[in-house]
């Protein structure tokens, strides 16, 4: 036992020294930093300054419409950039001042020259020319310097919509407040029933794909972590001095338990970052009245995708240290590594069938299978919860398969290590675990 | 030979890998207290002896005790080991790779630390414990291999060539540290091919060749049972023929200053002498020497291939 703390600890201390965690771990928060401030920052860069639009209104009925929709939106958007309370959605930073330029004794194409002029100047960002006959044919014409602003081009395609479709109604006696309420849309209650009764727990099986792509992530970022630590003694020759001391078994999970806290260490580290970013957002998001509840969820769902998450981080990063024990190098075993990540491209296929069937006896079969169960099963708690023997089945087959492919592995590191110099042949290392 | 005498027994321990046999039926007895050279051509079976011993894989067949115990985890703890592939944590400081490798001989980290220094005084390292391992010359990284080897204080050390790669100063440290932890007690293998290393430091020998013990026994057994006479001979003047005397003289081998005569079988080296003598050469050396260990090596390795 002391062995294997000092294996892990010394695991762990080389894994958190290493200059790669260095930099992963601080690069990981300024990359979420990257890509959740920096468009913000580029859009509020956008709507910082003002857009100026000059429309031409032939039909002398839009103009005040149009500016009333685009005088809400600028309330919103200064809102918005103090983070208070909005109404309406869908509203960056951007501001947009509107002019309205009369026809007067110019003729149509003199106005668009002078207009275009001053587009081209710079005092314009764009012009808009609705004709007198927008109600029937619905067409505008929009011209800018930059067509490609398809946000500013966008909103005033939207507003002027509003705004014709506001007179169309007008025109045809309609009641707009009537409309609204006659076209209000029906909510879906979703209430779950099972042995319990019947209860609202809507939404929450999502947290099974969250559950597996979070045991993906950890895979793929520490799995090669785990091979090249499993290899290491290998390539520095280590291996001879540590196996006349230590058993294969307690090394290896030694290493595994090492490498595991190196990346619960650096989750953390990112974990903590990105709550302390997110607060000021999320608070912002919460005071904006956003529809913000988590899915009701019974407590003992939340025991269960702990356990689930580790019976699938160990499961496949045994896999890792599997494949480790039987490669000379750590080049070599990410090849090799590869079908590992397959197994959980089928797991996540498999979610289809299984969420709407979740007691078929084909569901049942693949929520017992270690490399499947940590998705399939939580799956089939959030939809249809199982019996709780197969859960417990399903647990306990994870569980012992962890331990016995670590069985597997320190026997196939063992024998390889004193052959070492090429790389292990299935068949060969069929042998080597039936061997005494 | 008393049996608490005995440090390590080997008891006809086979060994196989798939169809090669690597250890054949080998007995041992490595007596407390003394070096014991363990020798014999590249691939002769000592490595997987000592794997077997240190625990790393197990015998098929046969049994190996550590004072009267048979060998498991905790006998272990007791041994120490330098093997021919030296291996060490390249970016570990020396000071906490000795404190791991302490750990894994169960000393606890503060015991561990504390022979740690102790060692690396002695062994003129002092100055590098905070430096990283690859920052060390190979010389040094053996001295702290070795120091992995013997900072537990093992009733029982290995070494694996543990003088390769060293230089003559070194060399002799490392030698007289070897002596120090005989006096002291420990008992200690010492695996080599080179002759000349076993024959300074031996007390007992195994000669092993291909998988199977061939020769075994104190050093003063194996040379004086070796039954090869040999004189170092050195004289002026006219033997008249006395060395080709086939009856009395089987070789002539020249070894720069004098030569070497190998007796013929049955022959006194008393008669050699005495007809040196009255042939009127004045004999200015005459020595009866043992065959050393390389001949008979030699000679072991070449009758049993």
């Amino acid at each position: 036992m002391n062995k294997l703390l000092a294996v892990v600890k010394r695991e762990y201390l080389e894994g958190v020294r290493t200059r790669s965690f260095l930099i992963t771990t601080m690069l990981g928060p300024l990359l979420m930093l990257g890509i959740s401030v920096l468009p913000v920052m580029v859009m509020s860069r956008i709507g910082g300054g003002t857009t100026r639009i000059a429309v031409v209104d032939q039909t002398n009925q839009m103009y005040e419409r149009v500016r009333d929709h685009i005088t809400r939106d600028n309330a919103e958007a200064t809102a918005n950039r103090r983070n208070e309370r909005t109404t309406r959605g869908g509203v960056s930073g951007a501001r947009y001042e509107l002019e309205q330029v009369a026809l007067a004794n110019n003729s149509l194409e003199e106005t668009k020259r002078n207009l275009s002029e001053r587009v081209r100047r710079g005092e314009l960002n764009a012009y808009v020319v609705i004709p007198p006959n927008v109600l029937e044919n619905g067409k505008v014409e929009y011209y800018a310097r930059n067509t490609s602003d398809v946000f500013t081009a966008e909103r005033m395609r939207n507003r002027i919509t509003s705004a014709v479709v506001e007179q169309r109604m007008s025109d045809a006696q309609i009641d707009q407040g009537r409309l609204a309420e006659l076209q209000r849309r029906v909510e879906i209650d979703a209430i779950k029933v099972d042995g319990e009764g019947e209860r609202r727990d809507s939404g929450s099986f999502w947290l099974a794909y969250i559950v597996g792509g979070v045991i993906y992530a950890m895979v793929l970022l520490y799995g090669n972590a785990v091979l090249s630590s499993v290899v290491e003694e290998k390539t520095t020759r280590v291996s001879e001095v540590l196996f006349s001391s230590i058993r294969p078994l307690p090394l290896l999970a030694g290493k595994l338990l090492g490498v595991s806290l190196v990346a619960l260490t650096q989750v953390i580290v990112w974990v903590l970052v990105s709550v302390l970013l997110s607060l000021y957002g999320a608070g912002a998001l919460v005071a904006s009245g956003a529809e913000f509840t988590l899915p009701r969820i019974r407590p003992e769902v939340y025991v269960y995708l702990i356990l689930f998450f580790l019976v699938g981080y160990f499961v496949y990063s045994t896999c890792y240290a599997l494949v480790g024990s039987m490669v000379t190098t750590a080049q070599e075993g990410t090849g090799m590594a590869m079908p590992i990540t397959f197994m959980f491209v089928i797991a996540f296929v498999l979610t289809t069938p299984v969420i709407s069937n979740p007691n078929s006896s084909f569901s049942v079969l693949m929520s017992l299978i270690p490399f499947f169960s940590p998705i399939i099963m939580l799956l089939r708690i959030m939809t249809e919860t199982p019996p709780f023997w197969q859960i417990a089945l399903s647990l306990l087959i994870g569980f012992a398969s962890i331990v016995g492919l670590m069985w597997i592995a320190a026997r196939v590191y063992r024998t390889g290590m004193l052959m070492y110099g090429k790389r292990a042949t299935i068949p060969e290392v069929m042998r080597w675990v039936r061997q005494p | 030979m008393a049996n608490d005498d005995v440090a390590l027994a080997v008891n006809n321990v086979t060994k196989r890998y798939d169809d090669f046999t690597a250890v054949e039926d080998l007995s041992l007895a490595v007596r407390r207290g003394r070096i014991f050279g363990l020798i014999g051509p590249n691939g002769a079976g000592k490595t997987t002896t000592i794997r077997m011993i240190v625990g790393i894989t197990a015998p098929d067949v046969g049994n190996i005790e550590l004072l009267g115990r048979p060998v498991n985890l905790e006998s272990q703890n007791r041994i120490g080991y330098l093997p021919e592939e030296r291996g060490l944590y390249k970016k570990m400081k020396v000071g906490e790779q000795l404190r791991f490798f302490g750990q894994l001989k169960n000393l606890a980290p503060r015991a561990a630390d504390e022979a740690a220094d102790r060692w690396l005084e002695k062994l003129k390292l002092a100055d590098w414990k905070n430096k990283k391992t690859d920052e060390l010359s190979k010389g040094m990284q053996q001295k702290i291999q070795f120091i992995t080897a013997v900072m537990h204080e093992p009733d029982l050390l290995i070494l694996d060539e543990p003088f390769s790669g060293l230089d003559p100063v070194n060399s002799e440290l490392l030698k007289e540290t070897v002596l120090e932890l005989k006096a002291a007690g420990r008992t200690i293998i010492f695996s080599t091919h080179l002759m000349e290393q076993a024959e300074k430091l031996c007390d007992d020998i195994c000669l092993m060749n291909r998988s199977r013990k061939v020769l075994a026994g104190s050093l003063r057994e194996v040379k004086s049972g070796f039954g090869r006479n040999a004189v170092a001979l050195r004289y002026e003047g006219e033997t008249n023929g006395v060395l080709d005397d086939k009856e009395l003289v089987a070789s002539i081998k020249d070894a720069g200053d004098y030569m070497e005569a190998l007796l013929a079988e049955g022959a006194d080296s008393q008669e050699l002498l005495r007809r040196l003598v009255a042939s009127g050469a004045r004999v200015t050396k005459f020595e009866e020497v043992e065959p050393s260990l390389h001949e008979i090596f030699i000679t072991k390795v070449n009758e049993t291939s």
